[in-house]
């Protein structure tokens, strides 16, 4: 079933590049369709729309994008064929083993989750043999003696070391129960003795699901920001670079050319992730992977919402870093120091999903624009903030980003046109510039 | 010929540096003007002012009596001195992308980007990456983004550099056509014989301020009168010097070119040639262009 699933992917994957090669063998001279043709009007909508159509046209963004989908497709296909298969663990029999005892082995099994299959061994010479081979994962010696080829502690959590831990007490105990000779009936009560229900006076919560959902979607985020904003800040430079800039800025303003590229490598990079998103959603459905089982809706939800502010915010920043570079190398150097709040804002939020209860630094840093993109939608998760402290946040972000737009075409206006070397900030705010 | 295009006092200081400095001219439509100046004379920082790709200390630039903004500059073609295309886009797209910018409708952009591309000789190139065509080639091109939308004025940083004579010819006769289809058409260039060929009009700048301008066959003409006498057997114009008023600018394979003074008789000029020996040649010559640009620029 599996198999065939991962097949009519490959499938897909295979049919949609032949489709999209015999479309463009097909028809060379077919009519192009107008640039900024559909919902876009005004220059804005002009140049995002340029940008649309040459990424999703580029064949890096087509491999890319590829690409991801199959690491997504294999990350969440691989663990569900695994978990398919349970292993049984082999256990080693030296003598006798009554009826009753080999009943309590295999329930000890059942107790730890596996199942156990019995391999009776001629001597002990042989089981140890069998141990150090690994053909065996313990053994017991005439009901009395478990043996293991390397020592098991209490925090051991390996499913051998669960059963042995299991086996060393049920056994123990029923022995104890034959030697005390009691009646069938009496051993029979002992045996199924249940431990006792706990009641909790605070209702209990998925935990596990929701500490995944926070951490794919912090995942999300970062690789996201990341990226996309670095397409913006390259987007930028090469336009200098190539001198194609002042072509357009003869017909457009500054912060028209800005804002649509922002707008259009936006747009590529929402459609990139929904496509993603959606992909893994019913991938997941299809195999029956627990990955995302139990999503918190309301956290999927903030996340989206934080991808997106969090992409408005930074992607002025990068633009206007694009704007005083025109060579590769000095987009390292611009790059770095901006992405710091990013990793910065991701190594708290990991933290603090580990940790599992926010420190009080980690709830400021959730109302801060730079930050905030990492730490609100983990306050989210954990149930640690208000709706209006989340709608508090989104408006501080939004302020904040009108800010740094308007800082921003600043910057671009006054850097996008000096060629040569690469522009300083106190260049750009002296009387001489331009 | 009406004037479309003033330039009225513009100044811009980079720091210590003056770049422009009161300039001020005008380019009427229906002509070619030529736009001259030494290196760093401020030629693209005029052409970027038009623009708006510069800020100006003072002045302003007019079209048609109407201070220009970006309204204006959708109808003005630009081709700047450094090259500018998307390296990566295909040849067709990327015109009618500019089209656009500058206010065509779609069907519109890809009518004329069609026809551009053709009357350049560059049509089969459309589907082209840009950065897989040769120098000349992206030169059109470049030249196409300056007209696909049809301006009514047409301003081309240096658009000859680089081209052989089969693409400046091309060139060469789409800036005529312009111009005589009523485009107002001003280009700089330091190639000052094609110049001399392409323009009617040129306008010479020297430290951002304005040296001269007119028309070509007026500043050929303007000045004192240019003679070329060539005397068999003699290789050194010596008989000229004694004549008063004349100058031997230079003597070339025996042929002298004489600067007449205001006074001097032509007709006594040929009599003592004609004593000296037998005159082959006596031809009174215009300036060249090169000629007026050194004189304009001491």
């Amino acid at each position: 079933m599996k198999g065939a699933i991962i097949l009519a992917i490959v499938a897909v994957f295979v049919a949609v590049r032949l489709w999209f090669r015999w479309r463009r063998r097909a028809s060379p001279t077919r009519p192009r369709s107008p640039i900024g043709s559909g919902p876009f009007t005004g220059d804005v909508a002009l140049v995002a729309a340029r940008e649309v159509r040459e990424r999703i046209r580029g064949r890096i963004f087509r491999v890319g994008t590829l690409l991801i989908l199959l690491v997504v497709a294999a990350a969440i296909v691989i663990p569900t064929i695994n978990s398919g298969k349970v292993q049984a663990e082999r256990v080693g029999v030296v003598g006798a083993l009554s009826t009753p005892l080999r009943a309590t082995v295999v329930a000890s099994g059942e107790s730890v989750g596996t199942t156990v299959q019995l391999v009776s061994e001629t001597d002990v010479s042989a089981a140890r043999k069998d141990l150090r081979s690994g053909r065996v994962d313990l053994a017991i010696v005439d009901g009395r003696e478990i043996v293991v080829n390397k020592p098991v502690g209490l925090a051991d959590t390996s499913t051998t070391a669960e059963l042995v831990l299991a086996l060393s007490k049920d056994l123990g105990v029923a022995e104890a129960v034959e030697a005390a000779h009691l009646s069938p009936t009496q051993s029979a009560r002992l045996s199924g003795a249940k431990a006792l229900p706990v009641a909790s006076l605070q209702p209990g919560a998925a935990k596990g699901a929701t500490h995944t959902t926070s951490l794919v979607g912090l995942i999300l985020v970062f690789v996201m920001l990341t990226q996309y904003n670095t397409w913006v800040l390259i987007g930028v430079m090469e336009e200098k670079s190539s001198r194609v800039v002042e072509v357009i800025l003869a017909a457009v303003r500054p912060v028209q050319l800005l804002a649509g590229k922002v707008l259009g490598i936006g747009l590529v990079a929402f459609a990139q992730a929904a496509l993603i998103v959606v992909f893994a959603i019913v991938l997941a459905k299809a195999v029956g992977s627990d990955l995302l089982h139990g999503t918190a809706p309301l956290v999927l939800v903030s996340t989206l919402v934080w991808l997106v502010l969090g992409y408005a915010f930074y992607s002025w920043v990068y633009a206007a870093a694009g704007s005083m570079a025109e060579r590769q190398d000095q987009v390292q150097s611009l790059a770095f120091p901006l992405s710091l709040p990013i990793i910065f804002g991701y190594i708290m939020a990991l933290t603090t999903v580990g940790a599992g209860s926010p420190s009080t630094f980690f709830q400021v840093l959730a109302y801060l624009p730079p930050t905030a993109p990492f730490a609100m939608p983990v306050l989210v998760g954990l149930g640690a903030v208000a709706w209006w402290q989340f709608a508090a946040s989104v408006v501080v972000s939004i302020v904040c980003t009108v800010g740094v737009a308007r800082l921003a075409a600043g910057i671009y206006q006054r850097a996008i046109l000096r060629t040569g070397r690469r522009v300083q900030l106190r260049e750009l705010f002296s009387r001489t510039a331009g | 010929m009406s004037t479309l295009l003033e330039l009225d006092g513009l100044t811009r200081r980079f720091g210590d540096l003056t770049a422009l400095d009161d300039l001020s001219f005008s380019v009427p439509a229906g002509e070619v003007v030529g736009f001259l100046g030494p290196n760093g004379a401020g030629k693209t920082t005029t052409m970027r002012a038009v623009f708006g790709l510069t800020d100006l200390d003072s002045g302003t630039v007019r079209w048609k009596g109407e201070r220009v903004g970006q309204a204006e500059r959708r109808r003005f073609g630009y081709m700047p001195e450094e090259r500018g295309l998307y390296p990566a886009m295909r040849v067709g797209d990327q015109l009618e992308y500019l089209g656009r910018l500058h206010g065509m409708s779609g069907p519109d952009a890809q009518v004329a980007t069609t026809s551009w591309l053709e009357r350049l000789g560059i049509a089969d190139r459309a589907d082209s990456k840009v950065d897989a065509l040769s120098h000349g080639n992206q030169q059109r091109v470049q030249l196409a983004a300056a007209l696909v939308h049809s301006p009514e004025v047409l301003i081309l940083d240096e658009p000859l550099a680089g081209l052989d004579p089969t693409g400046i010819d091309a060139i060469g006769a789409v800036l005529v056509e312009q111009a005589r289809s009523g485009c107002c058409v001003i280009f700089s260039s330091h190639q000052l014989d094609q110049v001399e060929d392409l323009c009617e009009s040129v306008t010479i700048i020297d430290h951002g301020r304005l040296v001269v301008a007119g028309r070509v066959d007026d500043l050929a003409s303007s000045g004192a009168r240019r003679l070329v006498v060539r005397v068999e057997g003699d290789r050194n114009g010596s008989w000229a010097r004694a004549v008063a008023g004349v100058t031997v600018s230079e003597v070339d394979g025996g042929a002298a070119r004489l600067v007449l003074g205001e006074s001097v008789d032509s007709e006594a000029v040929l009599r003592a040639a004609m004593r000296a020996g037998r005159v082959t040649e006596f031809v009174f010559e215009r300036r060249r262009l090169s000629e007026v640009f050194r004189e304009a620029l001491q």
